[in-house]
């Protein structure tokens, strides 16, 4: 089971609406937004545990979104979203510090699969609690 | 000179048609050729014959001066010894005969001693006479009775009387031998008038005198007289006493002495008569005439022209020897040239026209590859939707009870995911096709990625009774290369060869040095094999000969793709109901990046 909060950034509003509600249906606390901008600047209100993002958006190119999440909230994990099919973007992406990569179209139970590694990676990083006291500190 | 526009363009096969039109090219190769062989010909020849012309020409030049001047020395030679002996025969005859010996030469005893003493020094002395002041034979020695004879109204009385000597031509006369006569006129000492003392020679003499200036380098030495009457015996040209052979012959047109001559002007002035005449049969013959002073003798010499001599023959057959064997020689060697650069030109159009196919497949390729990434990339936002709305719905049905149609809708749901995967299949591919990756590259034992490839689809084959047999070269390079490229390309191959076997059939991986820097492998089936229209287009993307559903037509084109930019090439061979042969050549070391 997924503890952690769950943001997904895309820009494909059906998509991220629907992956989002699925996840909801399976007892995860998911929310969606539709553009990068909006998703960097929900952060620190939404406080997110992992963010699924998408690599291309029309506002934002999902590395620079990567970079800053990185850098202001080094321990959300971020699962990239590619409809490149792209190893070399998904590789890059880690490089920047992406937990994973997933392509499009997004098998549910692989994405499930990588959110549980990265809940886990959480916790063991700290866990929730620790979490909670930097979303404490940034409110 | 531009070569598009200037004379060489004429000649040059014009590349720019395509290979459809390989007939009309192979027929501006042998146009070109013979052009080549032609212009280099008249190269090589030009000179050749300027040259051979010239030495013709100089030689020729050198053989008229020589005998030329061969000539004149031998006339100018016979003149002075001929002109010397009459001279002396003069000198000798005044001497006996001086002013006032008359009366003693009267008594027929005195004149006897003088001719046995003159005969024994010339005893070709055949009379000797004397003529008194009226012109009376008064006293004679010799073999006839010629005293008493009157000569008083002969032209040659006259003549000695008028100039003091008389010299005669050679002539027979009542006596029927040649002879000529020699008169010298004396001053009488005690009355007016001259006597004359007369001597007869033997014809003899002069031949005699003829054949020691007779030399090889002329062909016939003779005198005549001013009837040109034949005087000595000639050797090969006349008789005596006839008129001369040359007398009526052609003089030659064809034959310029003049500027040769030219060189001899005082012979000219000498009255040395230089002409080449034509005789019966043809041949020309070098004329030379000199008149010899105080007699009315003249010297001919003849020579046949230098062109009847075998110098000039063999000089003519040498240079024409020499000519021919040039030729012959030029022609081998500029026929063999020809051909080689026209096979050289061939050959770099040939490449050049697969150079140019090559660049436009791989061009074709990229620019589908970009247009299909653009789609691919478009519908898997769609795809996407789609693939999550029917995941949601499929996740209500789960939530709810059993209600009417749930199973055939649950199928129904099923079979659009279903449809939606495939289409994920076909958008990943095409976007693997397009991409542009780093080669990752490492060192690889290709015999080993072989048998590792073969290890994914063994079962499969198993299935469907294919045996798969190796010949491999253990020796073969390691080459530096993206092992997960490779092993995406050789699995492509093996697994269309499973599929073109279908079952019962056998596959042979080969590997081979190819040389230094360049390894092969081979991936041969013994399948249906390809029509040659199918194996023009196989590595065309979406091209496939598959069943509709089982084949995207892109393995081959991203196979084609992925082994352009590790360096190598791809090819294939095939025969409908024998079998297929892909043949891909690899660099031993780092490829190229795409």
């Amino acid at each position: 089971m997924i503890k952690g909060k769950v943001l997904i950034i895309d820009d494909e509003v059906e998509f991220a609406a629907t992956l989002c509600q699925r996840l909801r249906l399976r007892g995860v606390d998911a929310v969606d937004i539709h553009s990068g901008t909006e998703g960097l600047a929900s952060l620190g209100e939404l406080g997110p545990d992992i963010v699924v993002l998408d690599l291309k958006m029309p506002d934002m190119n999902g590395l620079d979104i990567l970079t800053e999440i990185k850098e202001n909230h080094p321990a959300i994990q971020v699962i990239m979203l590619t409809g490149h099919g792209s190893v070399a973007s998904g590789v890059r992406a880690m490089e920047k510090g992406a937990f994973d990569y997933i392509m499009k179209p997004v098998d549910l139970k692989e994405l499930l699969a990588k959110m549980e590694q990265a809940d886990q990676d959480i916790g063991g990083n700290g866990g929730q609690g620790g979490e909670a006291d930097e979303r404490d500190q940034r409110s | 000179m531009s070569l598009k526009h200037g004379w060489l363009a004429r000649i040059m096969p014009s590349f720019s048609q395509d290979i459809e039109h390989g007939g009309d090219l192979e027929k501006e190769y042998r146009f070109f050729s013979r052009s080549l062989f032609a212009i280099i010909l008249v190269l090589v020849l030009t000179p050749l014959m300027i040259i051979s012309m010239l030495s013709h020409y100089q030689y020729r030049q050198l053989l008229q001066k020589k005998e030329l001047a061969q000539i004149v020395l031998n006339v100018e030679q016979g003149e002075s010894t001929i002109e010397r002996f009459v001279s002396k025969l003069q000198s000798i005859i005044k001497f006996v005969g001086r002013d006032d010996r008359y009366q003693e030469l009267l008594d027929p005893q005195a004149l006897e001693t003088l001719f046995s003493r003159l005969q024994r020094e010339y005893p070709d002395f055949v009379d000797l006479e004397i003529i008194d002041a009226r012109g009376i034979s008064r006293s004679y020695v010799g073999p006839y009775q010629l005293k008493g004879r009157e000569y008083g109204d002969q032209t040659w009385y006259r003549q000695v009387l008028l100039k003091g000597v008389y010299i005669s031509t050679v002539f027979s006369g009542f006596r029927r031998v040649p002879h000529f006569v020699i008169a010298v006129s004396r001053r009488h000492p005690r009355q007016p008038g001259s006597w004359v003392l007369r001597v007869t020679i033997d014809g003899n003499t002069l031949q005699r005198y003829v054949d020691t200036i007779r030399t090889s380098s002329v062909d016939d030495i003779f005198l005549v007289d001013g009837d040109q009457k034949v005087l000595t015996r000639p050797q090969k040209y006349g008789l005596v006493g006839q008129h001369s052979a040359f007398a009526e012959a052609v003089e030659s047109t064809s034959y310029d002495l003049s500027s040769i001559v030219a060189e001899h002007e005082v012979l000219l002035q000498q009255h040395i008569a230089i002409t080449v005449k034509k005789i019966q049969g043809g041949e020309r013959i070098l004329h030379v005439a000199v008149d010899l002073k105080e007699t009315p003798w003249r010297l001919v010499m003849v020579k046949e022209l230098y062109m009847h001599g075998e110098a000039w023959f063999y000089f003519q057959l040498r240079l024409f020897s020499i000519l021919f064997c040039c030729v012959v020689v030029a022609i081998f060697i500029i026929l063999r040239l020809s051909n080689g650069i026209t096979s050289y030109i061939r050959e770099s159009d040939r490449k050049r026209q697969l150079f140019l196919a090559e660049a436009e497949h791989a061009n074709k390729l990229a620019s589908i590859g970009r247009l299909a990434a653009g789609v691919a990339h478009e519908i898997n936002n769609p795809l996407s939707i789609i693939n999550q709305k029917t995941g949601l719905v499929l996740d209500y049905f789960e939530m709810s009870g059993v209600f009417d149609h749930k199973e055939a809708m649950e199928e129904a749901l099923d079979g659009i995911q279903k449809s939606v995967n495939r289409c994920k299949t076909i958008t990943h591919r095409l976007l693997g096709f397009a991409r542009h990756t780093e080669v990752e590259s490492e060192e690889i034992d290709l015999n080993l990625l072989l048998e590792e490839v073969v290890a994914f689809l063994a079962k499969e084959a198993t299935y469907n009774q294919i045996c798969i047999d190796y010949a491999l070269d253990q020796e073969l390079e390691r080459i530096v290369s993206d092992r997960g490229q490779l092993q995406q390309v050789l699995l492509n191959i093996v697994n269309n060869a499973i599929d073109a076997i279908g079952s019962n059939g056998r596959i042979i991986l080969g590997s081979r040095q190819k040389d230094r820097g360049q390894v092969v492998v081979t991936i041969a089936d013994n399948g249906g094999g390809m029509s040659r229209e199918v194996q023009q287009r196989i590595f065309d993307p979406f091209f496939t000969t598959k069943e509709t559903g089982k084949g995207t037509g892109l393995g081959l084109s991203i196979t084609y793709g992925i082994v352009e930019k590790l360096g190598g090439t791809i090819r294939v061979e095939s025969e409908v109901g024998a079998g297929t042969c892909f043949e891909i050549t690899l660099p031993v070391g780092r490829g190229q990046a795409g």
